[in-house]
């Protein structure tokens, strides 16, 4: 049956299963880095998309939550084995998930959503707030050649920047990756202990100026991740610049899988309306002209 | 093997695992997930006469051992439900139970109908109960309104109807009585409790919608109770909702008197959880020693 919905896309690749953990371990400031031993998901992801991660048979906290995928780690078969998800001890979930001890088991379902569209570009500018880096090392290694996701084309951009801020410097997260992976990082802090005593948008502007020095708008992409008032501004600059823009949206998920209708956002539709939008289902990667900001 | 398949009056079902509607959209966003023909049967989520764009974010928040959710009966519409939902849903191998929801008696009547009319629908569900939308009559709540909307969407539909109930009432017993004695083929037990979340700090509610429906493990003591309080009361076929993820609830469940069950917040944190409980109710009902599920309903022994 084709498209009864009337909603693009489906979490037709979603596997559940119960993952033991390999890996567990302290990123930056309450920042961790788990990995999952779940080769039905690590060889379909692609970068942007997330799971849903539970603690198995527990009550409470009960729903489980959304992550992006940070990595995916291959085997000694070179075959693609286990997802890296990056978190923020902050919540019940978390705060077990972060004392959860090598060789546990948790429940994901995934890989869900759609993720960044491999587009090819000249310049690719990822723009990230708090913990929204966790998405953006996957796309690096993608676009620029290093690692393959799913069945997906890689290479695909030719220059990739990081434009990534956070309150302060010990909350920085995954840089040694990124500058693995050949990225140009420009960060901010809110406080100046780690690169410019800055706001994203504004760093993101003097980025966006110089790569127009010698690059042509239309060979520019921007993608944005992090906080709502972040990514709207972000999206602004670049929408000034006649630049492309893509948002990934974190709105509250019950499910992640479109059953529970919770994850709402106010997309336009083309009738020059808006309508609420499952973003789990529907996104969570929107273009940023369909947004409608509260 | 023990037999699963139970009937409720006019509804003959393969197995008593419901999904519970609104915790299963409108099935196929689980085919990649769920075998949803294993199922005994599909609640899709409640559809309304007209398009509704649902409430305000937040829609969910999670609290201990449970969810409350107002999310508003976002819908498309009856008109968007038959020409893009039913036609998937219909193909498959299960009891379709379509539930609607209307503002007016006549709109319930005129759904009931409508729907009840379609290929490929075993049975309407009267939500009577939700609690997230403002404005009409809460038919859940007043007996005699129940009485007088089941009786005219029965007269009207072709199918069987289902009566789903609010536990947010004095005596659950009477409304569930005025159900039956409408006609309804069995009655749904229980939709959520009204509950609200505070973010101190922030001095706000938690929900867009300020208050709605608390579900999960947290509220499956009230649905035992209200399951066994209308087996007591009345002769119509139960079915109970309320928390239900594990085999064990759902022996409970039937142990205390309804003839099937519907799994709902459970499908969001553990979306292959019915039809695990299908693999694991023969070893249940062998511990029993029944040869049939029915065996088992309402078998609660009470104290002398």
């Amino acid at each position: 049956m084709s498209n009864p919905l009337q909603a693009a896309y489906y979490a037709d690749d979603a596997q559940q299963v119960d993952a033991k953990i390999t890996e567990n371990r302290l990123l930056a400031r309450e920042t961790f880095l788990v990995r999952l031993v779940a080769p039905e998901i690590a060889s379909r992801v692609v970068p942007g998309q997330f799971v849903m991660i539970r603690i198995h048979g527990l009550d409470d906290p009960l729903i489980g939550r959304a992550l992006a995928v940070y990595d995916v780690h291959s085997g000694a078969a070179g075959e693609p084995e286990a997802i890296d998800l990056v978190y923020i001890r902050k919540g019940k979930l978390t705060r077990y998930l972060a004392g959860a001890a090598v060789g546990s088991v948790v429940t994901v379902w995934g890989p869900l959503g759609n993720g960044f569209a491999p587009d090819p570009c000249e310049h690719l500018i990822m723009v990230a707030g708090g913990i929204g880096q966790t998405p953006f090392v996957a796309v690096a290694k993608e676009a620029l050649g290093h690692q393959r996701f799913g069945q997906r084309q890689t290479g695909w951009a030719k220059r990739v920047s990081l434009v990534y801020g956070a309150r302060s410097a010990d909350l920085l997260a995954g840089l040694d990756d990124f500058a693995a992976a050949g990225v140009d990082l420009q960060l901010c802090t809110d406080d100046g202990t780690r690169g410019r005593k800055a706001l994203v948008p504004t760093v993101l502007e003097e980025v966006l100026q110089q790569s127009l020095q010698n690059t042509s708008a239309a060979a520019i992409r921007v993608l944005c991740c992090g906080p709502e008032i972040m990514m709207e501004k972000a999206s602004e600059v670049a929408a000034a610049c006649g630049v492309r823009c893509e948002v990934s949206m974190e709105t509250p998920m019950a499910c992640g899988i479109g059953i529970c209708f919770s994850c709402v956002a106010k997309v336009r539709q083309s009738d020059g309306d808006w309508d609420y939008k499952r973003t789990c289902v529907e996104g969570p990667v929107f273009p940023a002209e369909k947004l409608c900001w509260e | 093997m023990a037999s699963l398949s139970v009937s409720l009056n006019r509804l003959q079902l393969k197995n008593p695992i419901l999904v519970a509607s609104g915790t299963f959209g409108y099935a196929r966003e689980m085919e990649g997930i769920v075998d949803c023909a294993r199922l005994g049967g599909i609640l899709p989520k409640t559809i309304t006469a007209e398009p509704r764009e649902g409430n305000a974010p937040w829609r969910t928040v999670e609290v201990s051992a449970g969810l409350l959710n107002s999310i508003g009966l976002d819908n498309d519409g009856v008109d968007a439900f038959i020409a893009h939902h039913l036609p998937y849903l219909s193909q498959v191998e299960t009891a379709i139970i379509v539930s609607v929801a209307g503002r007016t008696e006549a709109e319930y009547v005129a759904l009931s109908q409508r729907i009840g009319e379609c290929q490929g629908v075993a049975a309407v569900e009267l939500n009577l109960s939700c609690p997230n939308v403002s404005g009409g009559v809460d038919f859940g709540t007043d007996a005699e309104a129940c009485r007088r909307v089941v009786a005219a969407a029965r007269a009207a539909c072709p199918v069987p109807i289902l009566a789903k109930l609010t536990p947010n009432v004095t005596r659950i017993t009477e409304v569930a009585a005025a159900a039956a004695d409408g006609g309804a083929d069995a009655v749904c037990l229980i939709n959520t409790l009204l509950g609200m979340a505070v973010d101190w700090r922030q001095q706000r509610p938690l929900l867009g919608n300020v208050m709605g429906g608390l579900s999960g493990p947290a509220i499956k003591p009230v649905a035992l109770r209200c399951v066994h309080q209308v087996r007591c009361a009345t002769d119509v076929p139960i079915i109970g909702i309320g928390g239900i993820a594990t085999i064990d609830d759902v022996m409970e469940f039937l142990v205390a008197g309804a003839s099937a069950v519907q799994i709902g917040t459970a499908n969001y944190y553990d979306p292959q959880v019915s039809t695990r409980l299908i693999d694991q109710l023969p070893g249940a009902l062998a511990e029993l020693r029944a040869d049939s599920v029915e065996q088992v309903v309402g078998s609660l022994q009470l104290p002398r």
